[in-house]
């Protein structure tokens, strides 16, 4: 070959790789992102003991998702989910965000059922800056101090659970004296800095006793708490130190309101067979972050979706699970922060959107607000009162006035 | 044969993290993980024959040690994972002393005691642990440079796990090595030939606890983040498990039991409906099939076939 033909090649050749370097109009995409589709990567347990937290959480999102690709997409393009599998556990749910972020390419994360494990993916969405919108978890580690690239909190904050049972105690009972039992570990402390600053915007004073989530005898604390001779019990604890706590306080003729965090329960006949007396319920109250009993006509349409979304799970016994209608409110975020983000989507254009994300859900008990400061996506609760068969709805909305201060 | 199969191997885990997904890399950074966490326990119950179930609780010291090394000290690197080894082996001969009148079934239970009850330190120890809100793990550096994601981490991971490997086969190679095995067969027979077998016991739980706490360490380094959860009995069985599957007393077998369950744990993750049945398949199979563990199987197939 001639000297000037190599030359020719060279110059041709140069040009080709000039020409393919060039962004090329409206086809310089982010991952997970095609003229048709948005891949939307989710992570839940889908397996093990803590598959009631968020398999069919999981399958609430998915319909909706389902619901908006019926109705034509967003912005023309159908959601297209991939689903992962993060056992509620650290190491797997890790490995399932970068699986879906370096393998499948998706496009945002919509996941994270379990508190402690999605703390564990908060460095590496950062560093990735990709969007997370949490499922069900409270996630408070995550979301504090908060980053551009996290939100969640869409049943309620830790911080918000004993806020709104302190304004719920202050409106409906005029309560000035509430007894509070919580646990000694953070949630415990968030849960309470969250109460004190419902309890001073009310003048309530508030006697606080932490115990173990293990304790196995509460008589010393609850003793404690009963010499104060409070107006009210506010029992913000788990679900096994909860019944013990109504028992002694049944046992021991204690009969002023005795109310329950959401965080105390997940099934009101398993309260009852464990307090072991529907007596000791006389003048119990239960708190819910829905917008209705569960079931009840203003969430009827979730629990009717998932009827024809999945009429096997639907016939079996135990489904939906509690926590299912949990999974609407984070694909309504996604699903408005997209449309927010119109015809060419960036992951940073849907971060600007959620930030400024205020909108009523029609299923939890208060709207999605999150803001410059705020990632927690629902702050206000409903209160039940269970006399251990019945469930009767009390009105009003509680919310905690808690806010992020840095 | 063995070392076309080796440089092969070696060859393999120096091209990954040019040709896999930062995903299979951080995978891979687990597995090594777990392989010197399994080398740990291969040396106090498969050559000392010590049934010791503290191995999470040794490799959640040398996570938090080697956490608070890089927080609180700004240690370097090599010194932190050193440290971790020495934290976890000092609590191992502590635990070993307790353990030397005990055996089999006791031993086995005053160990677990030992696990939760170090769960327990981690989860009640807010100050230094974070407790149940889990500890922040800063990015470890090695000579200045930072290490803030799976591919900057493979190669020292690697490293140490290799250098750990090696120190197992001089181990086992050792006088200690063979005395380790000594005391495993027959404590009375060690004695007579005149095996110190108190101080042969304490080896085996300090070194195994040295394992596991060096793979603490490596695990920080690429970890940003632990919660006590993940250091529980269920993850003293996933390494004892490994261990079996690969091999009881066998030294390639806790390393192939620790890459293969791995494998196969993080490949049920696509079965959820099915995982559990799965595994417990998977388990019952070996155990029947293959009780000497899966590379004694693999070369007794192999001696047979070559026969034929």
């Amino acid at each position: 070959m001639s000297k000037r033909a190599t030359g020719r090649l060279t110059a041709l050749a140069a040009t080709c790789i000039a020409v393919m370097s060039l962004p090329v109009a409206g086809s310089a995409q982010e991952p997970g992102l095609s003229d048709k589709t948005i891949k939307i990567g989710m992570f839940a347990p889908l397996s093990g003991p803590n598959m009631a937290y968020g398999f069919d959480v999981a399958n609430a999102a998915r319909m909706y998702y389902d619901k908006i690709n019926k109705e034509g997409g967003i912005n023309g393009r159908k959601i297209e989910v991939v689903l992962e599998d993060d056992r509620c556990n650290a190491n797997d749910l890790v490995a399932a965000v970068k699986k879906l972020v370096e393998q499948d390419q998706v496009f945002l994360l919509n996941g994270g059922s379990c508190s402690a494990a999605v703390v564990a993916a908060k460095d590496y969405v950062v560093r990735s800056k990709i969007p997370l919108i949490m499922l069900n978890a409270s996630g408070d580690g995550a979301l504090y101090p908060p980053t551009d690239y996290i939100f969640g909190a869409f049943s309620i904050s830790q911080y918000a659970v004993g806020g709104s049972i302190v304004d719920f105690a202050a409106k409906t009972f005029g309560a000035k004296k509430i007894a509070y039992i919580n646990h000694d570990d953070a949630y415990g402390v968030w849960n309470l800095e969250g109460s004190k600053a419902d309890a001073e915007a009310h003048k309530v004073d508030l006697q606080v006793e932490s115990i173990s989530p293990t304790i196995t005898d509460v008589t010393a604390p609850f003793f404690k708490l009963r010499a104060a001779n409070p107006d009210a019990l506010a029992i913000v604890t788990y679900a096994r130190p909860a019944a013990l706590l109504i028992k002694k306080a049944y046992e021991l003729g204690f009969t002023k309101p005795i109310i329950l965090s959401v965080t105390g329960t997940a099934n009101l006949s398993q309260l009852v067979e464990n307090v072991g007396s529907k007596d000791a319920l006389k003048n119990f109250y239960v708190q819910d972050v829905l917008a209705d009993l569960p079931g009840g006509p203003k969430i009827k349409w979730v629990y009717d979706m998932y009827k024809e979304a999945y009429p096997d799970l639907a016939a079996k016994p135990d489904h939906p699970q509690a926590y299912m209608p949990y999974g609407i409110p984070p694909a309504m975020s996604i699903v408005n922060a997209l449309k927010e983000a119109g015809p060419q989507p960036t992951r940073e254009k849907v971060l600007e959107a959620l930030k400024k994300q205020h909108f009523d859900t029609g299923v939890m008990a208060g709207p999605v607000v999150f803001g410059p400061q705020e990632r927690a996506a629902n702050k206000s609760t409903i209160f039940i009162k269970f006399d251990g068969t019945n469930q009767v709805l009390q009105p009003g909305v509680y919310t905690s006035r808690w806010q992020y201060k840095g | 044969m063995r070392i076309l199969g080796l440089l092969a191997a070696m060859a393999g885990l120096i091209v990954l993290p040019l040709i896999s997904s930062g995903y299979v890399v951080y995978l891979a950074n687990l597995l090594l993980t777990f392989t010197v966490l399994c080398l740990g326990m291969h040396i106090v119950i498969g050559e000392a024959g010590q049934f010791s179930l503290a191995q999470a609780a040794f490799y959640g010291i040398g996570i938090y040690t080697s956490g608070l090394a890089n927080t609180a000290f700004g240690w370097p690197l090599p010194l932190s994972v050193l440290a971790s080894g020495l934290v976890a082996a000092l609590v191992g001969l502590c635990i070993g002393t307790l353990a030397l009148r005990m055996r089999d079934i006791y031993l086995a239970l005053a160990t677990f005691a030992f696990g939760e009850a170090m769960q327990w330190v981690f989860l009640s120890w807010t100050p230094v642990t974070g407790g149940p809100n889990g500890l922040r793990i800063p990015p470890a550096s090695l000579l200045g440079f930072e290490i803030v994601n799976d591919r900057q981490a493979y190669p020292v991971v690697l490293a140490i796990t290799i250098l750990m490997i090696w120190a197992t086969v001089v181990i086992a190679r050792s006088r200690l090595g063979r005395a380790f095995r000594a005391v495993r067969e027959s404590e009375v027979a060690a004695l007579a030939m005149g095996v110190s077998v108190q101080t042969t016991k304490l080896a085996a739980f300090a070194l195994s606890a040295f394992f596991a706490g060096v793979a603490g360490a490596m695990f920080a380094i690429y970890s940003t983040y632990i919660h006590p959860d993940s250091l529980g009995f269920q993850t003293t069985i996933l390494v004892l498990t490994m261990v079996v599957v690969g091999g009881l007393g066998s030294f390639s077998g806790a390393i192939g039991g620790a890459i293969v369950f791995g494998l196969i744990s993080e490949l049920l993750r696509q079965a959820p409906s099915y995982q559990e049945i799965i595994y417990g398949l998977i388990l019952i199979v070996f155990m029947m099939f293959a009780p000497r563990g899966l590379f004694a199987f693999i070369g007794d197939n192999l001696k047979r076939f070559a026969r034929a």
